[in-house]
């Protein structure tokens, strides 16, 4: 094998093209590793993790877009590149759509558009929003790593202009219907949700669908939002619009602790609201979010559950008793020397939920997004003790897209994790999307299977752990990702709180038999 | 409070998305049953920042 290169300088592909580029790179005969990308820092640093790498891209400038892979001859990778090319070359003969060089252009040509989506590099996202807020259209920015300083300023200018700027680092919204960026399709209804965590917007709104209740709207504000320097400008028209919108009946408002100063002016305007509304401000005290008049939720799982007892829906997600069960039934073929947790999440909310969740039960979480400075790991490639890792840490998705989108990125941790004879619990998060893969679960059933196999090699069982977050109505569908789960012998619990729980059962009892 | 005319505007007209990134973005739009509208972005100037903001103060750049 030999490693050949095509570099195209001054060309850019977006990074999903290039992770499906890739793959079908890698599909081709006469083809061992190949790898496409924009010659970033990051990509430098992975072809030479797997051996691609060549001075000739070293050389190149982050606007350089690169063919890499080892091949058995210079004929093969010739295909090979043909292959991806003329995938291109298919897609624009056979599609008479018309694509845009810029927003004015696209808005020239389309002046009932009124919604702009944009996901670029962060250093850009100032420039594309202004134009778009310019052009007279509401915002919802994926991008993330963009200054709080330029945050402020596209808010500041969208507020002025009576626009809904939702982001940076917006990865859920939901509006009119639709699934914007990596929300999940949802059913519609009578609750209005704005929420600096995606997850949080998309868990919630999870459970009302399941529920048979639905959303109006869900506006995502970024999770810097409200810190100081932004000070709330999204929440708070989020909640003015919400309030006047006759559709929305009730308003769910959710976030981590908002920063002090920003808290009381948020505090106050709740205060005035007039529809009933449930608030989830992770780290606020009951008595805090009860003086404004609101229904205080103290999780996620709690948040959707007050907003449907409003509606006098009792819908329930299990009770501890039935979590005890299963954790009776998971340790009873584990050997001697299994007791950790070892959980590999796909971000930060549900790393965070499940990290305080088994917090008691575990006496500690080392990760590389740790609770506590003391509990970090120097990389999220590293096993300690209990070990939690956030694998939608820039650390694995610099350059890359989200791990909701690209499952590769987590995938290996199922057997890494696997092969150390200590663990006892495996707990994987999924979640579904539009853009998201089409078979998240099924692409990694195989692996569990195998890992099964190699701790009953050891004469061990390992207790997976998972919980999926979509609805019935993404195209992947909940039901049938956790049916796949489930006939792989996964634990699958209705939320990612209660894999947490049935998690901290299982390592009680592991500790009381030890 | 703010004025939000324009947002419930937004809310109660049919949703037509400027989509700036990745195709499949728009793709997964339209497959909903959305218009979506595709602006092919890449770095101005071949990702040159200062280059970038020079042809934007200048106007050249759009």
């Amino acid at each position: 094998m030999q490693v050949f290169v095509k570099i195209q300088k001054n060309r850019y592909i977006d990074s999903l093209e290039t992770l499906q580029q890739t793959a079908v790179l890698n599909e081709q005969e006469g083809i061992e590793t190949g790898y496409v990308g924009m010659a970033t820092a990051v990509f430098k640093e992975v072809i030479e993790e797997i051996g691609l790498s060549t001075d000739e891209i070293q050389a190149c400038s982050e606007a350089d877009y690169v063919i890499v892979a080892s091949a058995e001859s210079k004929e093969a990778f010739k295909n090979a590149v043909k292959a991806i090319t003329s995938d291109e070359k298919k897609e624009s003969e056979t599609e008479e759509k018309k694509y845009y060089g810029s927003i004015s252009e696209a808005v020239n040509d389309h002046p009932r558009a009124n919604l702009c989506q944009i996901s670029v590099p962060g250093e850009y996202a100032l420039a594309e929003v202004r134009k778009a807020l310019n052009a007279g259209l509401h915002c919802c920015v994926f991008s993330n790593n963009v200054p709080l300083e330029d945050e402020r300023e596209m808010k500041e200018l969208a507020r002025e202009k009576g626009l809904l700027c939702m982001g940076p680092d917006c990865g859920v919204a939901n509006i009119n219907g639709s699934a914007l960026v990596l929300s999940s399709i949802n059913n519609r209804g009578p609750f209005g949700i704005v929420g600096a965590s995606g997850t949080g917007i998309q868990h919630v709104a999870a459970i009302l669908h399941e529920a048979g209740s639905g959303v109006s709207q869900t506006i995502g504000t970024g999770g810097n939002d409200l810190k100081e320097p932004v000070g709330g400008i999204t929440m708070l028209m989020g909640i003015d619009a919400l309030e006047a919108d006759p559709e929305t009946k009730y308003i769910i408002l959710i976030s981590r602790k908002p920063a002090d100063s920003v808290l009381e002016k948020l505090l106050a305007r709740i205060r005035e609201m007039k529809k009933p509304r449930v608030v989830f401000f992770m780290g606020c005290d009951r008595e805090t979010i009860e003086e404004t008049g609101s229904i205080y939720a103290s999780n996620l799982d709690d948040c959707a559950l007050r907003a449907l007892e409003i509606i006098h829906n009792d819908y329930s997600l299990g009770s501890l008793e039935e979590l005890k069960e299963i954790a009776k039934e998971a340790v009873k073929d584990m050997a001697p020397e299994q007791k950790y947790v070892r959980a590999a999440y796909t971000g930060g909310t549900y790393l965070d939920e499940g990290m305080r969740t088994m917090w008691e039960a575990t006496g500690g979480i080392y990760s590389n997004a740790p609770l506590y400075p003391e509990y970090k790991l120097e990389s999220g490639k590293e096993i300690q003790a209990h070990t939690a890792i956030d694998y939608g840490e820039e650390e694995f998705t610099l350059g890359r897209p989200h791990p909701a989108i690209d499952a590769s990125i987590r995938k290996p941790a199922i057997l890494k994790e696997a092969a150390d004879p200590s663990t006892a619990v495996i707990i994987l998060d999924f979640i579904l999307t539009p853009p998201g893969h089409m078979d998240p679960c099924g692409y990694v059933v195989d692996d569990i299977r195998k890992a099964q196999e190699i701790a009953a090699e050891r004469g061990g069982k390992i207790a997976f752990i998972a919980s999926v977050l979509g609805t019935t109505a993404d195209w992947q569908d909940i039901h049938k990702q956790e049916a796949e789960l489930r006939e792989a012998g996964v634990y699958v619990c209705r939320t990612n709180y209660r894999a947490a729980l049935l998690a901290s059962e299982i390592i009680r009892l592991r500790k009381e038999i030890a | 409070m703010s004025d939000v005319s324009k947002i419930l505007n937004l809310f109660r007209s049919e949703l037509i998305v400027v989509n700036v990134g990745p195709r499949s973005f728009a793709e997964v739009l339209e497959k909903q049953g959305y218009e979506a509208v595709q602006v092919d972005w890449k770095p101005a100037a071949g990702g040159d920042k200062k280059m970038q903001e020079l042809l934007e103060y200048l106007g050249g750049y759009e």
